[in-house]
């Protein structure tokens, strides 16, 4: 298998307002990993560590300070924003548009990067289209405009518009992010869906640290003072490197093949400090 | 099944609109205070200028007077649509990044300097007005730059603050003007269609058609666009280009129609709104369709400006903004919600 991606000392700042005390105010600093192609990423780390800067280096929005980002053998600055736009579809957290696009709409819009001036869509892009919105489960709702639809079903027409775009590179933003459980399940079996039946490259910046232990190949953890570890999902979401890089105290425990964590703050009904336990017998 | 747009639906909706805007068109050059038959205008000129006052009037007045309202109104329309996008802003309108108040300035320092020359037909507060629109457009796109790389925010405050200077010297002018001057100004700001000679409407015909051409170009990036920069870059679209076309390209076309016509309120606001009710807003249709019905409906309004009194004609602002202001006022109530300002 080869790597599709390769991140090489990656160094990026935002100029003259360092956010945090690394030496010289970077959020990302000396950062370095490979990406297989048709593997699944997760990225994780504490609000502020950098996932969302290092989501928008990867797609081009921003430039590295230092380092250099390799998308499928070429460096990402060769790449014009169409070409790029045909390697990696990008999937934001969910939101409603100003106009009132309907769901068909917002995906169809995924071919733009392969339409010409005036654009409008050839047969095999309309086959392209009806495809990811019956994978996503969204064509029953296609024509409802946006605003008219719950967050889980906009995340997955987003979701939708990401694999319309005919990508070997997936990348997304907090997908489940707001979502309750049951949709948090749905958003990334889809992603392993299109990664298994679609051999996509899916990198997931997330929170969920359970779901991304669950469903995915690698995993690249980020802290607060530019450290990081990356490597196979089930040796970097662990217990201890968890505790560490999100300086927080977690239970963590087994299901058959991947870790689960619960995050234990003072006051938690477990924690030695919770005043539930020193609560007297009668009163529980 | 899934509705999305196809060049069959595009041409024939696009056609529908059209054939619209040719029946208006007709019908408004036959109505008037002074009754003309058809068949005299079809005889052609007579032998000796006043032979023939039916065709006068038909091919000297009415009909540069129409075909002058179809492009004024089509300009303000597919300008507004693309500010509305350019701000991701619905209630966003051609004026907002203060050309209005540039053209003004220019105006009424032509009425007072009371300069007279005839420039390829062109009138001095023409000309005077097209160069205080383009010299606005330059000062809030060179202020908006320095302010922010590209942000639509700081665009929007540096129109915000440039409209209320200019306004301010405006003001000052017309408060020392004399009463005639002080006419002429004021019909001008309300907006006012008069009839322009031919070779002046060929050139603002080729202007306007020729940038909404363009900006049609560009109407699947506006899509993009119009969820986000971020979404748009993601999308394939070089941002910085698709802006500065779009920008550039609904100045210029503001500036060509309100040089010709003062400031008609309103139409750049009502007419992309009331299209996306009926087209939706896939910017490939939505544009050229409210060109069109921007063009058609500038058409009825100064119609009814010219004909509801017998004596006096009104400048067709006062139509236009009597009209649009409830209709805004629904807008407002309906996107109140929606509306993302400092996006």
């Amino acid at each position: 298998m080869n790597n599709i991606i390769k991140v090489n000392n990656l160094t990026f700042g935002y100029a003259g307002k360092p956010l945090r005390q690394k030496d010289g105010g970077e959020v990302l600093k000396d950062l370095s990993f490979e990406v297989r192609q048709g593997s699944f990423l997760s990225i994780a780390g504490p609000n502020g560590a950098g996932k969302t800067t290092l989501l928008n280096l990867l797609c081009g929005l921003l430039k590295p300070q230092d380092g250099s980002i390799e998308i499928d053998s070429a460096m990402i600055q060769q790449y014009s924003a169409k070409n790029l736009a045909r390697k990696i579809a990008v999937v934001r957290q969910e939101f409603i548009p100003v106009f009132e696009f309907t769901a068909a709409q917002i995906v169809s819009m995924a071919r733009l990067p392969y339409s010409d001036t005036f654009g409008f869509e050839s047969k095999r892009d309309k086959q392209i289209i009806k495809e990811a919105l019956e994978i996503t489960d969204t064509l029953r709702f296609a024509d409802r405009t946006m605003g008219n639809l719950s967050s889980g079903e906009r995340q997955r027409v987003f979701i939708a518009r990401g694999l319309a775009q005919d990508t070997a590179i997936m990348l997304l933003d907090e997908p489940t992010n707001f979502l309750d459980i049951k949709h948090q399940v749905n958003i990334f079996d889809l992603l392993k869906t299109a990664q298994s039946e679609k051999g996509k490259t899916i990198i997931a910046v997330t929170h969920d640290i359970n779901l991304a232990a669950q469903y995915s190949d690698f995993a690249l953890l980020i802290g607060l003072k530019g450290e990081y570890k990356f490597g196979f999902s089930k040796e970097i979401f662990t217990g201890s490197q968890i505790e560490s890089l999100f300086e927080v105290k977690v239970f963590s425990g087994r299901v058959n093949d991947a870790n689960f964590f619960l995050p234990i703050g003072n006051f938690a009904k477990d924690s030695e400090k919770s005043p539930e336990k020193h609560k007297p017998e009668s009163a529980v | 099944m899934t509705e999305t747009l196809t060049a069959k639906k595009f041409v024939s909706n696009i056609i529908f609109f059209l054939l619209i805007l040719a029946a208006v068109m007709a019908l408004c050059t036959l109505a008037g205070t002074q009754k003309i038959s058809l068949e005299k205008v079809f005889a052609g000129p007579g032998k000796s200028p006043g032979e023939n006052i039916d065709y006068e009037i038909f091919v000297g007045v009415r009909l540069p007077r129409v075909i002058l309202a179809a492009l004024v109104g089509a300009a303000l329309a597919s300008a507004g649509v693309v500010l509305q996008v350019l701000l991701r802003n619905p209630l966003a309108d051609p004026y907002i990044l203060g050309i209005s108040s540039g053209a003004g300035l220019g105006t009424i320092l032509a009425v007072l300097s009371g300069i007279s020359f005839n420039l390829w037909a062109g009138s001095p507060v023409s000309l005077f007005a097209l160069a205080g629109a383009f010299g606005t457009v330059w000062l809030v796109w060179t202020v908006g730059r320095f302010a922010g790389r590209w942000q639509v925010t700081s665009l929007l405050l540096a129109g915000v603050v440039i409209n209320a200077f200019f306004s301010a010297v405006i003001m000052f002018l017309t408060s020392i003007a004399n009463s005639n001057e002080l006419r002429t100004t004021v019909y001008w700001l309300m907006g006012n269609i008069t009839a322009k000679d031919w070779p002046v409407l060929i050139i603002a015909a080729i202007c306007i058609v020729g940038g909404d051409i363009g900006l049609f170009s560009i109407s699947n990036k506006l899509n993009a666009l119009s969820l986000g920069e971020q979404e748009a870059q993601n999308l394939g679209v070089n941002i910085i280009r698709i802006k500065t076309v779009a920008f550039a390209l609904s100045a210029f076309i503001t500036a060509i129609a309100v040089s010709l016509s003062g400031l008609i309120g309103f139409v750049g606001l009502i007419i992309p709104h009331g299209v996306r009710l009926i087209l939706g807003p896939d910017h490939r249709q939505l544009l050229p369709a409210s060109a069109i019905a921007g063009g058609a409906f500038l058409v009825i309004a100064d119609t009814i400006a010219r004909t509801i009194f017998q004596q006096e004609q009104l400048p067709v602002g006062i139509i236009t903004a009597l009209a649009g202001g409830p209709f805004f006022l629904i807008l407002l109530a309906k996107y109140n919600k929606k509306v993302y300002w400092l996006q």
